[in-house]
C-alpha cells in the first residue's frame, strides 16, 4: 500500500494548489482573471497526471520498491539523520562563529561519520585544508564576503 | 551564411585573454574532477560551482560554465571507462564498451580514444554552430508571444518524453515545476500569488536554491546508498596510445556521429543522453561485427563519445539563440546566467555579440586543452578517481552550502536547500526524472508570460496555435513528441508479434 501514498499525496497538492487558484484576488489591472488562467490549468493537468498515476501504482501496488529499501537498510538511515542533524548545528553556528570554523567543524564531523574514524588523521587534515582553500579563494581571490 | 568573421575574430580576441583562458582551465578542470565522482553529472557540476561565477563579468561566468560542462562530460567518460558508474544520462553509452576494455587491460586506450572522439565531436559542432546560430537567432526575432509559448510548451514536452522512464511521472515532475514558478507577485497585475503571507516568497522562489537543493544536496544523499559498495579504480590503465587498426576502426563512427550528436543537442529537450545512446544503436547496427559491442569494441566507445560531446556544444544553440534550454544542464546554466543579468534570447546577439563569439572560441581552447588534459595527465586524474568517494562527498555538500549562503546571505536558504534536497533524494528513489522539474521552474514564468500575451492577441487558444505556420509546426511537434513513447511500443509489439 505504500505505493498509493505518492499518488494521493500529489492528488492533494493539486486540489490545494486548485483551491488556492480559484481563491486568488481578482487582478486591479487589465483582465481581473488574468492571474489565475496559468495556474488553474497546471492544477488541473496535475491532477489528471496523479490520478493516472494512482491507477497505474494500484496495478503495481504488492511489489516493493527496491532502492526505497536500500535507503532504510543498513547504515544509509544513520547517515542521512546525520547529515541532517550537522547541517542544521552548520546552519546554526555558520552567522555566529564564522564561516572558517563552523565549516572545519561541520566538514570534520561530516568526515567522521561517513568517511569513518579510522581515517581520523585524513578527516581532520581535510577538513581543514579545505575550509582554509575555500575560505582564501571566495574571500580573497573571488571578494565574495563570508561571516 | 550567416559568420561574421569580424565577430568570430574579435570573440577569439577575447577568448584568449589570460584572465578568460585560465577561467577555461579552472572550470574545465573543476568540471573534470566533480564529473568524475561516480554518480555525479554535469548539472551537479555547474550547480555547485556556480558561486564561483559571482563577481564576475557575464561573458567570462558564461564561458567558466560552459567549460564546466563539458570539463563534466569528460569526466563522466572517465568514470564509466574505469568504474561503470556514469555520472549522468549521456555518459551511459560510454561504459557499454568503456568498461570492458577497462577489464580487458585496454583502459588507457578506451580514455584516449573517448578524449580524440569528444574533441572531433566537438569540434564539428562548433563548427555547426558558426554557421547555424546566427541564422537561427534572426530566425526566432520574428517570433511573438504565441511562438515562444509553444516552444516552451514543446521543450517540456521533448524533455518528458524524451527522459527515459515513466512518462506520467515526468510530467508530475514537470506540473510541480510550473507550479514553483508561480510563486511570487504576478508580473502583470502584480497580484501576490501563493506567497502565504511570507515576504521571502513575493519575489519567487529563488531557482538557484532549487538547482543546487536537488542537483547537489540530493544527489550526496542518494549516493549514501550506495557509499559502501563503490570499489577503488584500477590503478594500471596500461597502454595510452591507440593502434592504427583500432583508428581504422573508429575513424568514421567519429565522423559519421559528431554531426548527428550535434543536430540532436540543438533539439530543445533532447540532450547528450538521447545522442549518445542513438549514436551507440546505430553504429551497433551498421557494423560488420555486432557480437563484439558490449564486450570492448573501441568504436562502441568513440561514437557516443564523440555524439555526446557534439550535443553538449549544439544544446548552447537554443539555449543562446532562443533562450529555451534544451536540457537539465543548460537550464542550469540559464538560471545562472539570468542571475548575472544577460538574457539569452535572439537579441543577445544584436546586443552582445561579443558574448557569443567569445564563448564559441573559448569552447575551441576548451575543448583543446581538456584533450591535452585527459590524455597528458590520465595518470593524476586516475588518482583522483581513486580519492575515496567518503571524503569528496561530504565537500561538494560544504560547497553547496557556500553556493547557497552567498545567493542572498541568509541562513534561511540553508534550511530551503534542505528541504529541497530531500525532495530531489525522494524523486530518485521513486524514480522521478528531475530535469523536468528544473526546466520548467526556469521557463514557467516566462512561459506563463507568453502565453497570456498571446491571449491577449490571440483572443483563444486555438487560435494562439493556428497563429503562424511556427506555432502550428511547434504544435504538431509537441503532439508528436508525447505520442513518440506510444508509437515506439506499438511498434515494438508488433515486431514481437511478427517474431
Amino acid at each position: 500500500m505504500f505505493r498509493l501514498i505518492m499518488p494521493l499525496f500529489f492528488i492533494i497538492i493539486s486540489i490545494v494548489y486548485l483551491v488556492l487558484t480559484f481563491d486568488l484576488p481578482k487582478a486591479k489591472i487589465g483582465n481581473a482573471n488574468g492571474p489565475l488562467y496559468f495556474p488553474a490549468l497546471i492544477g488541473f493537468f496535475l491532477l489528471i497526471m496523479s490520478v493516472i498515476y494512482l491507477f497505474q501504482e494500484w496495478k503495481k501496488r504488492k511489489e516493493v520498491i527496491e532502492e526505497v529499501k536500500q535507503l532504510l537498510t543498513g547504515r544509509t538511515p544513520y547517515l542521512i539523520a546525520a547529515t541532517l542533524i550537522l547541517i542544521f548545528i552548520y546552519a546554526f553556528l555558520f552567522e555566529r562563529i564564522g564561516f572558517l570554523y563552523s565549516t572545519m567543524l561541520f566538514l570534520g564531523a561530516l568526515l567522521f561519520v561517513v568517511n569513518g574514524k579510522k581515517h581520523w588523521l585524513q578527516n581532520i587534515l581535510v577538513a581543514v585544508i579545505f575550509s582554509i582553500v575555500t575560505w582564501y579563494s571566495f574571500a580573497e581571490l573571488l571578494s565574495v564576503s563570508l561571516p | 551564411m550567416g559568420i561574421d568573421f569580424q565577430n568570430v575574430i574579435e570573440g577569439l580576441m577575447v577568448a584568449i585573454q589570460p584572465a578568460n583562458l585560465l577561467w577555461v582551465m579552472i572550470g574545465g578542470f573543476l568540471g573534470t574532477v566533480v564529473g568524475m565522482l561516480p554518480g555525479l553529472g554535469p548539472a551537479t557540476a555547474v550547480a555547485v560551482l556556480i558561486p564561483i561565477t559571482f563577481g564576475m563579468d557575464s561573458t567570462s561566468a558564461l564561458i567558466l560554465m560552459a567549460a564546466i560542462y563539458y570539463g563534466a562530460m569528460y569526466g563522466g567518460s572517465r568514470s564509466s571507462i574505469l568504474l561503470n558508474t556514469p555520472g549522468d544520462g549521456s555518459a551511459i553509452a560510454a561504459a557499454f564498451d568503456g568498461y570492458p576494455m577497462t577489464k580487458k587491460g585496454q583502459a588507457g586506450q578506451a580514455l584516449t580514444m573517448s578524449a580524440i572522439a569528444s574533441l572531433i565531436g566537438g569540434l564539428f559542432a562548433i563548427a555547426g554552430f558558426l554557421l547555424l546560430a546566427k541564422p537561427l537567432a534572426s530566425f526566432a526575432l520574428e517570433f511573438g508571444p504565441a511562438e515562444y509559448f509553444l516552444l516552451f510548451l514543446f521543450t517540456l514536452s521533448a524533455i518528458v518524453s524524451l527522459s527515459i522512464g515513466n512518462m506520467v511521472k515526468g510530467f508530475i515532475s514537470m506540473s510541480i515545476g510550473l507550479m514553483l514558478s508561480t510563486v511570487g507577485i504576478d508580473l502583470q497585475t502584480s497580484v501576490y500569488r501563493f506567497t502565504f503571507d511570507i515576504p521571502q516568497l513575493s519575489e519567487g522562489i529563488d531557482f538557484l536554491v532549487v538547482i543546487i537543493g536537488v542537483y547537489a544536496v540530493a544527489e550526496v544523499l542518494y549516493n549514501y546508498l550506495h557509499l559502501d559498495r563503490l570499489k577503488p579504480a584500477n590503478n594500471k590503465v596500461g597502454k595510452k596510445g591507440i593502434s592504427k587498426e583500432q583508428w581504422k576502426r573508429s575513424k568514421w563512427p567519429i565522423i559519421r556521429n559528431g554531426p548527428i550528436g550535434f543536430l540532436i543537442g540543438v533539439l530543445p529537450g533532447a540532450g547528450g543522453s538521447i545522442a549518445s545512446m542513438l549514436s551507440y544503436t546505430t553504429e551497433r547496427q551498421i557494423s560488420k561485427h555486432p557480437e563484439e559491442f558490449g564486450k570492448g569494441a573501441i568504436e562502441g566507445v568513440a561514437a557516443p563519445e564523440s555524439s555526446n560531446n557534439a550535443a553538449s556544444v549544439g544544446a548552447f544553440i537554443p539555449l543562446l539563440t532562443m533562450g529555451v534550454p534544451g536540457s537539465g544542464t543548460t537550464a542550469v546554466i540559464l538560471g545562472a546566467v539570468i542571475m548575472l543579468g544577460l538574457r539569452p534570447g535572439p537579441l543577445l546577439f544584436e546586443n552582445n555579440p561579443d558574448t557569443v563569439w567569445t564563448l564559441v572560441n573559448s569552447m575551441f581552447i576548451g575543448n583543446l586543452f581538456l584533450v591535452l588534459l585527459n590524455i597528458l595527465l590520465v595518470g593524476l586524474l586516475v588518482r583522483i578517481l581513486n580519492t575515496p568517494p567518503k571524503i569528496l562527498y561530504p565537500l561538494i555538500l560544504v560547497l553547496a552550502f557556500i553556493g547557497t549562503y552567498t545567493l542572498s546571505y541568509s541562513i534561511i536558504d540553508f534550511y530551503i536547500l534542505v528541504i529541497f534536497g530531500l525532495i530531489g533524494l525522494a524523486m530518485k528513489l521513486l524514480d522521478f526524472p528531475i530535469a523536468p522539474l528544473i526546466l520548467a521552474l526556469i521557463v514557467g514564468s516566462d512561459m506563463e508570460q507568453n502565453f497570456r500575451k498571446s491571449l491577449v492577441a490571440h483572443d483563444n487558444i486555438l487560435n494562439v496555435i493556428t497563429a503562424s505556420s511556427v506555432t502550428i509546426t511547434l504544435a504538431v511537434m509537441t503532439v508528436l513528441s508525447i505520442a513518440y513513447p506510444f508509437i515506439v511500443s506499438w511498434f515494438k509489439k508488433r515486431k514481437a508479434k511478427a517474431a
